[in-house]
């Protein structure tokens, strides 16, 4: 009985967490890709990101004072075709106020501080003969200033999803693709609260 | 003695005409991210099953004149009546007929999928504001990878009204596409079918000008 009413307040102390307005959470982004032309080249994206408001960034990012950028580099393609397989690889998030972003110039996307770091642990892109590509993958965190802000358990699987276009009017001279896609952890993100034992406690007397 | 423009002039007339054409393309975009369902009851995807997406702008070229930190850009799509899946040799395609693109302005910021569309909030409060473009779908086809979990889609539009229809760019050439996600990592509120992100593009096309064979060659003589 004792262990019961233990677990019961441990299901109502989490229940009460407060959660954002949306349940959805990610990080978006929109850029430039440059694909390699052969099995063992390798894959460079540069992306600035968007604030997906009504839908929540996993981590707050103030987008008024900061331009946030993502850049995947060191992707190496393994097998080409309808679908190609890579390997290895990182995507980093910079948080910069100084630089603006501009593709001529793939310096200003590096820029700033490296605010989270992730290896790739699997990536692969869909490319059918006639239309749009897609790249889906998964990333691990390691890394970044604010790698802490989450929970070693939330750093771990996000899915990396993202449309890919040869065609697209906004692609540009140097680049071969468009990418318009996102990063989200396998399941929301909450804050945590430090609490003692006994305040928990007093919340259900 | 009658001259005639022989292959080689002609050729060479024609290339200096083409160069000569004022290129004036220039593209819009709205970046959107949203979720699907499918209003049938039955297998997804299934022929005749109609597609509806809402969804919100989180980039717009400022050329619009919007700020999207005091009002609210909210695409709903409707009325894509699915042909059925196609195998294509390793993946699947489906074509859809029909469907209408309606984006909406609006200062109420209160777009809210909620759960198991269609709900009280979806796609109600992405149907609010001011009518920014509607369109309707001349094309409109997903690309599903050999697992059936991501793919990509791509749909061409008419422009039918709004307050940018003509304001931007005459002969506009509309499309509309992005990736979607069904179960590869997604999160993806109860009760829709997919997670969408893609662009909305407006090229302006290139003007062209009928003009007689004899004006042409007048231009070079």
């Amino acid at each position: 009985m004792k262990t019961m009413m233990k677990g019961l307040l441990i299901v109502l102390a989490v229940a009460a967490l407060p959660l954002g307005a949306s349940a959805q959470q990610l990080f978006d982004f929109n850029g430039q890709a440059m694909m390699p032309s052969t099995a063992g080249g390798v894959l460079t994206m540069y992306s600035v990101m968007y604030d997906p408001a009504p839908i929540d960034s996993p981590i707050p990012l103030d987008f008024a004072s900061y331009e946030f950028t993502l850049v995947v580099d060191g992707v190496t393609l393994v097998s080409d075709g309808i679908s190609r397989v890579f390997s290895g690889g990182t995507v980093t998030i910079y948080q910069d106020a100084g630089t603006a972003a501009d593709y001529t110039n793939p310096a200003t996307f590096t820029d700033g501080t490296a605010i989270l770091v992730g290896n790739f642990t699997s990536l692969s892109q869909f490319v059918p003969p006639f239309g749009p590509g897609s790249v889906s993958g998964y990333l691990d965190w390691v890394g970044g200033a604010r790698l802490n802000d989450m929970a070693p358990e939330d750093q771990l699987h996000w899915a990396f999803l993202s449309g890919t276009s040869t065609t697209s009017g906004t692609l540009l001279p140097g680049y071969d693709e468009v990418w318009d896609g996102k990063t989200e952890p396998p399941s929301t993100i909450v804050d945590t609260e430090a609490a003692s034992m006994g305040s928990i406690k007093a919340l259900f007397r | 003695m009658k001259h005639s423009l022989g292959p080689q002039i002609l050729l060479g007339a024609l290339l200096v005409l083409l160069a000569a054409l004022p290129v004036y393309a220039q593209v819009y975009t709205v970046d959107y991210l949203g979720y699907g369902w499918e209003k049938a009851a039955g297998p997804l995807k299934a022929a005749g099953d109609e597609l509806i997406i809402t969804s919100v702008a989180d980039g717009i070229d400022p050329a619009f004149g919007v700020d999207l930190t005091t009002e609210e850009v909210t695409l709903h799509i409707y009325g894509l009546i699915s042909d059925g899946p196609v195998d294509a040799g390793g993946y699947t395609i489906i074509n859809f007929t029909g469907g209408y693109m309606d984006i909406y302005e609006d200062p109420a910021m209160n777009a809210d999928w909620g759960i198991n569309p269609p709900n009280a909030t979806s796609p109600g409060t992405f149907t609010e504001g001011s009518l920014f473009f509607r369109g309707a779908f001349t094309s409109f086809t997903m690309y599903f990878d050999a697992s059936g979990a991501y793919g990509s889609f791509e749909g061409n539009l008419d422009g039918i009204s709004g307050s940018i229809i003509n304001e931007y760019c005459t002969n506009c050439v509309y499309t509309w596409g992005g990736a979607f996600t069904l179960d590869a990592g997604a999160q993806i509120p109860e009760g829709y079918w997919i997670q969408v992100d893609g662009t909305f593009e407006i090229d302006s096309a290139v003007d062209t000008e009928t003009a007689s064979w004899g004006s042409v060659k007048a231009l070079f003589k």
